[in-house]
């Protein structure tokens, strides 16, 4: 894709508009490594966009309206999110709705919150300093960037390395079994769900401070951008299966496809087909090499 | 093996492009390098303006994208519609980046939420591409003129169609429910400052509001459910977007059912669309629709950028109320009277 698109526009190669494309699709990749977890143990995780954009709400509301301290105000953004990750998991374990129910329900009530709290009002007037997570640079390189790869670094090593990484893959491969050797699948459940929310909302906070705007309505949909981004990354949706690098290769995949399209003049009524239909190809190759190595 | 590789490689992309960003200075738009003097020589077959819409499913962008295209021809230079799927900022902000790196000539842009495109419509600006805002515009951002409907001026005509269609009512109060789109764009917010101080002093109130966020079936739900719950407790509906007059009559049995329950109930909407509008109209459903332009819209911001690209002067006068040059797009205002002479049916 890269490469097509590079030998039919030049300017696809210039470094501004590669970092402008890691920067775009770095929010989809940090919200892809949340819900990786979240699918990794069989589950879903739909109000990803919702608390997207509910993070985004309340830090540049406190941070607008009540004068607090920018990073006060985003971590309050993140807790903000993290809460509803906890409430999903809590009613996956506790009532025993099934995810997709569970975050469902979340994802309207979270998109519910966003409208009381503005009226619907994108909420603006922010201090400079707030816009820096989305349109700083460090070397020369966006922050997102930079929080992607951290993001990324610090996930994979915890999903690979720790021991509780090791069991949420065990929980994915088989739950019961992980539950009869002793493993506490309930408190592995509630972690992967607020780990998931809370880097969900860092990903909101991102794009909030990259148009140094709290939208009520940013991230409608963004769920399945996140989604899409692990599940062609080689995540299986039944669980057990997944890598924080291939999440950020269906990220990629997803906004270089965006841009090429743009680049490219493709005509706008066209974009989202293609979109799909490339999906469905990469996803088609991943699952036919795999079954080509087994 | 594969992961350390990929790892790696992404490692070297990303020292590479550190080194290259903070050695270059920003590239100027534009296939060359090239003076704003030179510039004005450009040849046509080169020029490519870039007009942005809301989102691709919206109708209203339809005529702006033939006005533009038109433009585009008659120029004979190359126009490129992009609109994203999602009528969301962020998505918009994507298009902008995209359209800087491409190196456009010229972007014309209808902003979801103007605060929100600021910093990239000066991005834009600052590497030398010709930016304006039509639709909606973007006032804090450094766009070189906004070209649509006077917005506050539309809904002031609509507050003074709605006075006087309850002139001879006799009723002591007037309740007006109203449909709204994404709130704080500034074409709505203008619509509704407009309308609010027409009614001013009267006996005309709004007394309900309903967000659409510029969805057309959200908007005939909000209208149809709030009519068939209080429809007894308001006396007209004030659109002051035409979301729900895209579709036939038909998709609102509620308010056409309310609206000819009583000649008292009265409904005023900005925006006529040729295709759907006078059925409306026939039926008795509708009183008044003040119209706006957006083929107008699309072909005067091309024709506008081009002679900007090619280095001629901007030739609009500057509105104290947008705060930059504004070229007036206009409205037409068709009422149930006159509607098929000023909509040339036959």
């Amino acid at each position: 894709m890269c490469v097509i698109t590079a030998a039919a526009e030049p300017a696809f190669l210039k470094v501004s508009n590669l970092l402008s494309t890691a920067r775009s699709f770095s929010a989809i990749a940090i919200a892809g490594i949340g819900v990786l977890m979240i699918i990794i143990t069989g589950g879903i995780d739909l109000s990803i966009g919702s608390v997207y954009g509910l993070a985004g709400v309340v830090s540049t509301y406190c941070c607008s309206l009540f004068g607090m301290p920018i990073w006060i105000s985003m971590i309050l953004g993140v807790l903000a999110g993290a809460i509803f990750g906890a409430l999903n998991g809590l009613m996956v374990v506790y009532c025993k709705l099934p995810p997709f129910i569970a975050t469902l329900g979340t994802m309207q009530i979270a998109r519910g919150l966003c409208t009381i709290l503005t009226q619907g009002y994108p909420v603006s007037n922010l201090p400079g300093g707030y816009m820096f997570l989305g349109q700083g640079k460090f070397l020369g390189i966006p922050m997102a960037i930079w929080c992607m790869a951290m993001i990324a670094v610090l996930f994979a090593v915890f999903l690979n390395k720790t021991v509780t990484g090791r069991r949420i893959f065990a929980m994915g491969g088989n739950a019961e079994s992980t539950r009869i050797s002793g493993i506490n699948i309930k408190a592995l459940i509630i972690l992967v769900y607020t780990l998931g929310a809370a880097l969900g909302s860092f990903a909101g906070i991102i794009t909030a401070s990259k148009l140094g705007v709290g939208q009520p309505t940013a991230g409608n949909g963004f769920e399945m951008d996140a989604i899409a981004a692990v599940v062609i990354g080689g995540a299986s949706l039944s669980g057990g299966e997944g890598s924080v690098l291939g999440t950020i290769i269906g990220a990629a995949i997803i906004g270089v496809l965006r841009n090429a399209l743009v680049l490219l003049r493709v005509d706008s009524y066209w974009q989202t087909l293609i979109m799909g239909v490339v999906i469905i190809a990469a996803v088609t190759a991943d699952q036919l090499r795999k079954s080509g190595k087994a | 093996m594969k992961k350390t590789l990929c790892v790696l490689l992404a490692l070297v992309l990303l020292l590479f492009c550190a080194c290259s960003a903070s050695t270059k200075t920003a590239e100027p738009a534009g296939t060359t390098a090239a003076s704003a003097g030179e510039t004005a020589a450009k040849s046509n077959k080169d020029i490519t303006i870039a007009v942005i819409g809301q989102q691709t499913g919206n109708v209203v962008f339809l005529p702006a994208q033939a006005g533009a295209e038109a433009a585009g021809k008659e120029l004979g230079i190359k126009v490129d519609w992009q609109s994203p799927i999602r009528a969301e900022a962020e998505l918009q902000n994507e298009i902008m980046n995209n359209l800087i790196d491409l190196g456009v000539d010229g972007i014309a842009i209808s902003c979801t939420t103007g605060d929100a495109l600021k910093d990239v419509i000066n991005r834009a600006v600052d590497s030398g591409i010709k930016v304006s805002c039509y639709d909606v515009d973007s006032p804090e951002s450094k766009r070189l003129f906004y070209a649509g409907t006077e917005n506050y001026k539309a809904g002031y005509t609509c507050g003074e169609y709605m006075v006087k269609l309850f002139k001879d009512a006799g009723l002591d109060k007037v309740r007006v429910a109203q449909l709204e789109g994404i709130p704080g764009a500034n074409d709505i917010e203008a619509r509704k400052k407009g309308f609010a101080d027409a009614i001013k002093g009267t006996n005309i109130e709004v007394v309900y509001s309903y967000p659409c966020n510029d969805d057309v079936d959200k908007a005939i739900e909000g209208v149809e459910a709030y009519t068939r719950a209080s429809g007894d407790e308001i006396d007209a509906w004030f659109m002051a977007g035409g979301w729900p007059y895209c579709v036939a009559p038909d998709a609102m049995p509620e308010v056409n059912a309310w609206k000819l329950a009583n000649p008292n109930h009265k409904v005023v909407t900005v925006d006529i669309f040729p295709d759907t509008t006078p059925a409306f109209f026939k039926m008795g459903v509708l009183d008044v629709a003040v119209g706006q332009n957006f083929h107008e819209m699309g072909y005067q911001s091309v024709k506008t950028l081009y002679d900007l690209v090619q280095g001629k002067a901007l030739n609009a006068p500057v509105d104290q109320t947008i705060g930059a040059p504004f070229i007036n797009t206009g409205v037409q205002i068709a009422t149930s009277e006159d509607y098929k002479e000023v909509m040339g049916i036959q």
